[in-house]
């Protein structure tokens, strides 16, 4: 067996063309509910929300470091960081992102672009900070991950129909504020739902669906820049202390000494946290501690022989 | 062993606490294999003292007992007393499997003349390329965690200590809750 640079995952690439079809069904179903309801006004909406995602597309890498105020730096101001985004681009065969920086002391980084060519990729000042050489290195491997999985464009694809369903919501909400530009009412029968109600609750629903579809989606996509991580940096278990330095002062171990804490929680046992099931499918990054889970597991994977 | 063998079959009640803290005998092979890390041959157990004399007799008999375990399997123990009020027995064996039976008997002798809520933790010692990387175990929550100091004052190797845990959580009881993981700086051993 060899191991591929970004990892193959079974499972997750199944439960991921799983989640898509679900995605594309739902189109499916919603257009043949529209069209039968009423029979104009679609294809416009359809060219508009079409242009929009191309935008989006096309823009992607712009429109995330302005949105964030990442500043591109150049490999005089930024040396060490350059070098690991070019060891790390070598070892993966991916062509090197610019890199950049945004000016906050929230640890964080991201990855964005249409294609690895059109690749950026960004780190806060406080990630760089707050975390060992290391751990830093786990995450641009994360990110670049992302890049090598086109995570932009299949985040695209899948909120493209997200994007309809909430731009018909609203055009179905100003149709009804404004007199029902398209409902005509049949003679058959006085007391019958106006068409544009239909219409807004159809779309309502097929956003709420999409929306817990499409962070379905993007939960796997995190879970498969994990594994790329951790196989392309050879040692998951910076990626798993950098996360936990991430995520906040909640379940990061702590500093201080045993002796110390003594007469308090370290001494009574105390029910461990509360698992939260439903919180999850409105998450777009999975729980740290199923993260962490896979990453063990990883961990334990590569510490056997490959056959 | 028989002596010790003898010695652990006092108490015929399950303990939980017993048989997770023998676990890290079997660990010790994943330790070594997985992490190259080797066992120092130092273990010990840190518990709050108390003045009463129950508790004081206890000790005293305690002492007897490690005395006839140390001419048994020659498992020295010496007693220290830290910055923060602890009392820690450290016990120093080349044999693995001796010195956690060793540590296992003085939690077990302490828990059984009800001062179980005197014990801290257990730890023990292993090395790699002679940096120190600590399991602790912890009484109260019968579970292990590690805890891998990286040199400096107060600061820990956070992505070695989670590795240790990933290779291991099959083996070991491990504390879950990361936020738990006291470490012990400056500790005697």
């Amino acid at each position: 067996m060899k191991r591929k640079a970004f990892g193959r995952d079974a499972g997750l690439t199944s439960r991921m063309v799983f989640t898509g079809f679900l995605l594309g069904a739902l189109y499916v179903a919603f257009a043949a509910v529209l069209f039968n309801v009423l029979n104009v006004g679609l294809a416009p909406m359809i060219v508009i929300s079409l242009g929009l995602a191309a935008f989006q597309y096309y823009t992607s890498d712009k429109l995330a470091l302005a949105a964030s105020g990442a500043k591109v730096v150049s490999a005089d101001e930024a040396p060490e960081l350059h070098a690991m985004v070019d060891r790390l681009c070598a070892m993966a065969d991916l062509p090197k992102p610019r890199v950049a920086i945004v000016d906050t002391d929230v640890p964080n980084a991201f990855a964005t672009g249409r294609s690895p060519k059109h690749a950026a990729v960004a780190v806060t000042r406080g990630l760089r900070e707050r975390l060992e050489a290391k751990e830093i290195e786990g995450v641009l491997a994360h990110e670049l991950a992302h890049i090598a999985n086109r995570d932009v464009l299949v985040m695209t694809l899948a909120s493209f129909f997200a994007m309809l369903a909430a731009l018909l919501t609203r055009f179905a909400l100003y149709a009804g504020m404004f007199g029902g530009g398209y409902g005509r009412r049949n003679d058959n029968g006085g007391n019958q739902v106006p068409v544009w109600l239909i219409v807004l609750a159809v779309s309502m629903v097929t956003y709420a669906i999409s929306f817990v579809l499409i962070r379905t989606i993007s939960r796997y996509r995190e879970y498969g820049a994990d594994r790329g991580s951790a196989l392309l940096t050879g040692a998951p278990e910076y990626l798993m202390s950098a996360l936990q330095k991430i995520s906040g002062q909640m379940t990061r171990i702590p500093q201080r000494d045993l002796r110390e804490m003594e007469g308090m929680s370290a001494l009574f046992i105390i029910p461990t946290r509360v698992k939260r099931a439903t919180g999850e499918w409105f998450m777009d990054h999975p729980p740290l501690e199923k993260r962490l889970a896979r990453l063990a597991e990883i961990a334990r994977e590569m510490g056997r022989p490959v056959a | 062993m028989g002596f010790l063998d003898a010695l652990l079959g006092r108490k015929q009640l399950k303990d939980p606490a017993r048989d997770r803290l023998f676990a890290l005998s079997t660990a010790r092979i994943t330790l070594e294999a997985e992490l190259d890390l080797r066992p120092a041959g130092v273990g010990a157990v840190c518990f709050k003292s108390m003045s009463a004399a129950e508790f004081v007799r206890a000790e005293k008999d305690l002492h007897g007992l490690l005395d006839a375990v140390a001419r048994d399997t020659g498992t020295k123990v010496e007693r220290k007393t830290d910055d923060y009020g602890f009392e820690w027995l450290i016990a120093h064996d080349a044999d693995f499997e001796d010195l956690v039976a060793t540590i296992h008997l003085v939690g077990a002798e302490l828990e059984s003349r009800g001062f179980g809520p005197q014990l801290l933790a257990a730890v023990f010692r292993f090395d790699r390329a002679g940096q120190p990387a600590y399991w602790i175990y912890g009484y109260k929550r019968g579970a292990f965690w590690p805890f891998v100091p990286s040199g400096e004052s107060t600061r820990r190797d956070n992505a070695t200590e989670l590795e240790l845990k990933a290779k291991l959580e099959k083996e070991l009881p491990i504390e879950e809750d990361t936020s738990r993981w006291f470490g012990t700086f400056d500790a005697p051993l």
